[in-house]
């Protein structure tokens, strides 16, 4: 670019130009005012020539022609060096004003970056920057150390209306009245004067003036004079096309009307003679004392010798005047002519001249240490090269030595540092380096904060038009620039520069930079009254999470207040705080089906579903019954198509959501009126919708509607208080009122009850989209928002009476189950499914006017409520009586029964199924769904051992354990029961002596024995009347409470129920026999009341498959004599036995008893190990050590003649055969004769015998098959018969 | 140690994924987004010099007034560990990059971390700040 045309090079055409000095009388002035002006103002215009085309001849007497061509005038008084504070305060109005004019697009959103940087770069910056610059600079004109400022000629103005013009002229031409800085010796006193006669036409004809002109020429010289004629007009009121003094006059405006009394005649003499006085007068003067000047230097400084001298002085001057920089150089001194000649030579555009003189100054003053000169002329030196346009590093190089040494200076240096810097970087923006005019721009700014302002935000420009642009940069600096401009109270500018960082920190992810930007800018705006706009900043940084809480809480408190000052509630579609949870949305509605609570509904469907599987008319077999429309035909004709994939929902009946709310913030937060928007459009008669309320659209008109809305649907409002972090979890319903479509659109909330927030679900959908896969499966229709709502049905309502949250296992409770209709309509057709029959089982209506436990009770027609329960309950499924129709305000009550089976929670799902009397209705039947959560504590354990008695066959030795595992609980026992026809059960010692208290404290454990015996084998056929109750034995010492009978209701039921469990366990099909422990529970830790009700309760506890710990199906009893006296001498004694076998399996099976007269080593070890894990039962105690310790008192060798090695003979051998087979019908018993032959006197033990038995009809399935069983100890003695 | 130094992890497209303080100085609220804002527009810096040495370790690329900005910068160009500090402790500073690089490389090969998103495990922190206790 040619460096005249730059920025650069037309500023310092424009600045570094010739100055015109000025002395006018006030005469003269009077007369320029009349058109507004001062007389330098009316000659401004005139001053700046654009093609003025002189020739000049270089000092070198090379021609060239000077087109571009200005002048500065500047009054006298002007001449001296501007007050800091009066700059300072025009750059400020400046910079104010500047402010003022750019507020149309303040409010605007800030245009996206990449618009910005399509922009070219004049468009974007603001205009005033040239205008501040220039300014800027100005603020250190007519410095001592540089000479473009010295005036080169003084323009003396007179009047013609002042009396004796020449004596004025003579008395400005003395020089008392020249600016200070001509006498204190730094400007040249003998400066070129002109001399001006004024003359107002207005005041008469020129011939006054001429005739003083003429005077004038003779007394001042011919060419020094000239005649000026002004106000031509007479009226006052010429108007001129452009406003040309706009520019020059400070505080203008537009359209004030100047220069009224100037026609075009005088114009044209003002460009006339300013043209005249510049190209005849000041160009040529300028030239000569450029002449003049060169020889004089040349004579002085150039060639060897003068430098040689040069350097010799200036050695000696060293340390003479070091620091008296300020006027060390007078106007007489060799560096300022030179300084003049450099200066003056840049403004005639001589460039090689002024810069060879730049050169030789520049180490002069190096020299001489003195830097501010020194700095001034490197500084004219880089601008030399740079419109020479050569020398690029050199130019830089200077410029920035320049920039170092002025800044060195110190203070003083300061705003001239500015200068050099300003030019420093229009240099190097000229040369596309705007990263390094940026770090200059940067390194200007100073102390001065609006100043630096300014310079930051040209060094962002600078950044943003770098290649490739750096906009991060930009941003930081905008902000940083916009920080200072707030600190010098300047908000527009503040918010002009935040709002063009916005376009580049837009949606970052820096928080604490997205905090900051929108924080201030939010507030600022706010500042200006401008609460939208503020509003719109604010909102970005409510979720601040990140953020410390003193700054939460900061930002929270300003953003309230901006609020506040709204004076309105504000409505924000994406309003941050709280955070919506949207996976934790959840669509409770009630179809077909019902639910008791809400929190049932969460319950899975699926479980629910194959609950009601066998319950609910399925579709197939509805419409296989065809004798009247079923419901899904119903359904299809009425619905239409469109909605088909709708929800249906009832008017009249809540819909209730689920959302979950969380605060992100640590401080807490209240939001208020949480409701739900929705949508309702009525479906008129011909099927078409119509929208009747709730526009979509949610503007301020969406208040006004809902107030409206309310006969349609209504919903609930729900208030919460969300802590530091916290999650709440909100349900919100809404209830249709009106038959039609509703559609839940979103949720609104008020947020500490001033700014109102919206959030819209479907503007979620596509983000529901990609979980699509898992929600799908899971709840689909919770994906869809939008109901059809039909015309109310009836509900029922249940409530269970008296239903536990825990009860301790074992535990018998009666329950109430009570249903309710509001509506008018009756419902009939009722079931009932429950999950878990084993727990909760519906039990007979007449049972609820009975007291509780003693409905229990034995009662002499036990025979026949047997009967009626085991008909009904035959199956999970309940029919209530085909009679029963609830109605309206008569509520139905059932009893229920609940048992705690086992310890654990349990989760129950019981459902009502019910069909209205409506025909007309889409919906014929409906469930009503009951989830209760149990959770049963562990009470008693009950644990029962049998072994068979070894005397009788069919009498067993029952030993019962029970630890009272709970913690505080006690109870008492009842009674114990064997369930069975057969059994019966009996004590072997009273109950007061075993357990005297009666009552198994918290922790305790008892046991105890019982015999049991099998009534069936002894053959006589007892009734089953008499069994059941013989059954039964009353543990409780009072033994006034009666006895409850295992056949009514419930505990059969339950028992039925747990022998089905239980069964699970068993392998095998044995006889086994059941039992029922009943207990009472004690809680009397608690109050009276609660003991009183506590003293109906029942603990049941059922052991059922309970068995002998032998796994084969035979028992036997060996039979004979125990002591026999015999004379071995005689003969050998034979001793007949018998063993009785009984056959307790369904089975036949046949028995081998084989004997053997060694005896296996190993069976009594195995028998007594097994018996030695076994705590209960009967024991094969070890008599052989017993008897050791009888046989060493008795010293003679009567021990137990026990069998030990096979080599010795045995004392007595199995005569008769070896074996014996035997066939056992199935609960049979048949006897074996045996016999033995004793050998010798002494104690036998007769259990080497074995028995065989293996199943004759060898059922599939069953896993033993056979089996053998050692010989029960048998110890016979025989003695010597003296 | 340095009483200044603010260390991030800048991923694709600019995003942070690690921010720590872990300069000596107690923290001050009103320092943290400045030092964002210093290491944001060092990005641009960064983006610079980045392609054009093939070094990792980029000292000092650019400072406001006494805070210096060092840069490592991971093969996958993406990912940059900018540390803003005041002391000139540039081998410190290097030992402490190449260790949290080995750290991120690590937390990289977690198969439930995902590439780009924030880094949350606190055992990353811990080690971070320890590192930057060593080293800084």
């Amino acid at each position: 670019m040619d460096p005249v045309h730059s920025p650069l090079g037309r500023m310092l055409l424009d600045e570094i130009t010739p100055v015109l000095m000025i002395i006018s009388t006030p005469l003269a002035e009077e007369t320029a005012q009349k058109n507004g002006l001062t007389f330098l103002e009316m000659l401004s215009p005139f001053c700046s020539f654009n093609n003025i085309d002189v020739p000049v001849r270089t000092a070198s007497d090379q021609p060239y022609r000077l087109r571009k061509f200005k002048l500065r005038i500047v009054y006298a008084s002007d001449v001296r060096q501007p007050d800091i504070e009066v700059a300072r305060k025009r750059l400020k109005q400046v910079i104010t004003s500047a402010g003022e004019m750019e507020q149309s697009d303040l409010f605007l959103d800030p245009p996206p970056i990449e618009s910005v940087l399509n922009t070219s770069q004049p468009e974007c910056m603001p205009t005033w920057f040239q205008y501040f610059n220039e300014e800027l600079v100005r603020t250190v004109s007519f410095s001592d150390h540089e000479a473009f400022d010295h005036p080169v000629a003084c323009l003396l103005v007179v009047s013609s209306n002042d009396e004796e013009p020449l004596s004025r002229f003579a008395d400005m031409y003395n020089t008392n009245q020249l600016p200070p800085m001509f006498n204190d010796g730094s400007m040249d006193p003998k400066i070129l004067k002109h001399f001006l006669l004024l003359h107002d036409k207005q005041n008469g004809s020129a011939e006054k003036a001429t005739k003083v002109l003429t005077g004038m020429r003779s007394t001042f010289g011919l060419h020094d004079c000239r005649l000026l004629c002004i106000n031509s007009s007479r009226d006052g009121l010429v108007d001129h096309q452009e406003n040309l003094w706009a520019p020059y006059k400070s505080g203008a405006s537009a359209n004030q009307h100047l220069g009224g009394f100037l026609s075009s005649d005088d114009l044209d003499e003002l460009r006339n003679a300013m043209q005249d006085l510049s190209s005849n007068f000041i160009i040529p003067q300028m030239e000569q004392r450029i002449r003049v000047l060169n020889q004089q230097v040349s004579a002085t400084r150039k060639g060897f010798r003068n430098q040689i001298k040069n350097l010799w002085w200036r050695k000696g001057k060293d340390d003479a005047a070091d620091s008296s920089s300020g006027s060390m150089y007078t106007f007489t001194s060799i560096e300022s002519q030179i300084r003049v000649l450099a200066d003056f030579a840049f403004m005639l555009q001589d460039y090689e001249l002024a810069l060879s003189n730049y050169r030789l100054l520049s180490t002069d003053y190096k020299l001489d240490k003195a830097w501010k000169q020194y700095a001034g002329v490197q500084e004219m030196m880089g601008l030399t090269y740079f419109m020479l346009d050569q020398s690029r590093k050199e130019a830089e190089y200077c410029m920035e030595n320049a920039f170092h040494t002025y800044l060195r200076i110190g203070s003083a240096g300061m705003r001239n540092a500015t200068r050099c810097g300003l030019w420093w970087a229009e240099m190097l923006k000229t040369r596309d380096q705007c990263k390094d005019a940026a770090a200059v721009y940067f390194r200007i700014s100073g102390e001065e904060p609006l100043h630096s302002a300014v310079m930051l935000e040209q060094a962002s420009y600078c950044y943003l038009f770098a290649n490739p642009p750096m906009l991060r940069k930009y941003g930081f600096h905008l902000i940083l620039s916009g920080d200072l401009y707030k600190k010098c109270d300047q908000i527009k500018h503040a918010i002009r520069t935040y709002r063009g960082a916005l376009s580049v920190f837009k949606g970052t992810e820096w928080s604490h930079i997205r905090d900051h930007v929108h924080f201030h800018i939010g507030k600022w705006y706010a500042f200006l009254d401008t609460f939208d706009v503020a509003i719109k900043n604010m909102l970005e940084i409510l979720a601040c999470g990140h953020q410390s809480k003193a700054t939460q809480e900061l930002f929270l408190k300003d953003f309230f207040q901006i609020v506040q000052k709204t004076g309105k509630t504000f409505e924000v579609l994406k309003l941050q705080l709280p955070v919506i949870d949207i996976p934790s949305l959840k669509v409770f509605f009630e179809d077909r089906r019902t639910y008791a609570s809400l929190a049932d509904a969460s319950a899975k469907e699926s479980l629910w579903q194959s609950l009601e599987e066998d319950m609910v008319p399925s579709a197939s077999a509805a419409l296989l019954s065809g004798n009247k429309s079923s419901w899904l035909q119903v359904q299809t004709m009425v619905l239409p198509t469109k909605t088909k994939d709708t929800n249906v929902c009832v008017a009249g009946e809540a819909i209730a959501v689920d959302i979950g709310f969380r605060n992100p913030l640590q401080i807490s937060l209240s939001v208020s009126c949480i409701s739900l928007i929705c949508e309702h459009s009525s479906s008129s008669e011909e099927g078409e919708k119509a929208e009747t309320s709730f526009s979509t659209q949610r503007g301020h008109n969406a208040f006004m509607e809902l107030s409206s809305a309310t006969t349609l649907f209504t919903a609930t409002e729900v208030d919460v208080s969300l802590g530091g972090g916290e999650t709440i979890l909100v349900q919100l319903k809404v209830t249709p009122r009106v038959e039609g479509a509703l559609k839940i659109v979103g949720v609104r909330w008020k947020l500490s009850g001033s700014v109102v927030g919206f959030y819209n679900f479907q503007s979620e959908m596509p983000n529901k989209k990609t979980t699509k896969g898992r929600r799908k499966a899971k709840q689909s229709p919770f994906d869809n928002l939008s109901f059809l709502v039909i015309k109310s049905l009836p509900k029922l309502e249940s409530f269970i009476h008296h239903l536990p949250k825990t009860v301790s296992a074992g535990d018998l409770q009666r329950l109430t189950l009570e249903l309710r209709n509001p509506s008018e309509i009756p419902v009939k057709n009722m079931k009932m499914k429950i999950s878990h029959p084993r727990f909760l089982r519906v039990g007979s209506p007449e049972v609820l006017g009975m007291e509780f436990p003693a409905c229990l009770e034995k009662k002499a027609s036990n025979a026949k409520c047997d009967e009626d329960v085991k008909s009904k309950a035959s199956d999970k499924l309940f029919f209530f009586p085909k009679d029963t129709e609830i109605h309206c305000k008569t509520p139905l009550l059932w009893p229920l029964w609940l048992w705690a089976a086992t310890p654990g929670k349990f989760s129950f799902y019981m459902s009502i199924y019910y069909e209205t009397g409506d025909i007309s209705s889409i919906i014929k039947y409906r469930t009503l769904r009951i989830h209760h959560i149990l959770e049963v504590l562990p009470s008693l354990d009950v644990s029962f051992q049998i072994s068979p008695c070894p005397s009788k066959l069919q009498e067993y030795l029952v030993r019962l354990n029970i630890v009272n595992q709970t913690r505080l609980e006690s109870f008492k026992l009842h009674q114990l029961s064997a369930v069975g026809k057969e059994w019966e059960l009996s004590l072997f010692q009273p109950i007061d002596t075993i357990f005297p208290t009666g009552v198994l404290m918290a922790g305790q454990a008892l046991s105890c024995f019982f015999k049991l015996k099998n009534l069936r084998t002894t053959e006589d056929e007892v009734s089953s009347l008499e069994a059941s109750e013989g059954a039964s034995m009353r543990l409780n010492h009072g033994s006034n409470e009666p006895v409850f009978d295992m056949c009514s209701s419930p505990l059969f039921e339950f028992h039925r129920h747990e022998r089905v469990c239980q069964r699970a366990y068993e392998q095998q099909e044995q006889q086994t026999v059941d039992f029922i422990l009943i207990s009472r529970p004690q809680r009397s830790n608690n109050s009276l009341e609660q003991t009183q009700t506590n003293s109906f309760d029942i603990a049941a506890h059922y052991a059922c498959h309970c068995r002998t710990a032998s796994t084969s199906p035979v028992c036997w009893l060996m039979d004979g004599p125990r002591i026999i006296h015999h004379d071995f001498s005689s003969s050998l004694c034979e001793i007949k036995l018998k063993i009785t076998i009984y056959n307790s399996s369904d089975v036949s099976v046949s028995v081998r008893i084989s004997t053997s007269d060694s005896i296996q080593p190993g069976s009594s070890s195995t028998s007594s190990s097994v018996l030695s894990a076994n705590e209960a039962g009967w024991h094969d105690l070890s008599l052989i050590t017993e008897m050791k310790v009888t046989s060493s008192i008795s010293g003679s060798g009567s021990g137990i003649r026990r069998p030990t090695s096979p080599e010795c003979v045995p004392p007595f051998i199995w005569s008769g055969v070896s074996s014996s087979c035997v066939e056992l019908g199935p609960k049979s018993t048949t006897e074996v004769p045996l016999l033995i032959c004793v050998f010798s006197p002494g104690i036998h033990d007769l259990s080497n015998y074995a028995l065989h038995w293996n199943y004759k009809d060898v059922k599939a399935g069953e896993s033993v098959l056979s089996g053998t069983c050692d010989g029960h100890p048998y110890y016979l003695t025989v003695l010597q018969h003296e | 140690m340095t009483s200044t130094a603010c260390f991030m992890i800048v991923s694709r497209n600019d995003i942070p994924i690690y921010e720590a303080e872990v300069g000596a100085a107690p923290k001050k609220e009103e320092a943290v987004h400045q030092h964002q804002f210093i290491l944001h527009a060092a990005l641009d810096i960064v983006q610079d010099i980045a392609w054009t040495t093939s070094a990792m370790f980029l000292k000092s690329i650019d400072r406001f007034n006494d805070l210096v900005v060092s840069v490592y910068v991971t093969a996958a160009i993406h990912t940059r560990l900018m540390l803003l500090h005041d002391s000139r402790n540039d081998d410190g500073i290097k030992s402490f990059f190449q260790e949290v690089h080995e750290l991120y490389i690590k937390s990289l090969l977690n198969p439930l971390y995902l590439p780009g998103s924030r880094i949350k495990s606190s055992h990353f922190d811990t080690k971070v700040r320890a590192l930057a206790r060593k080293y800084l």
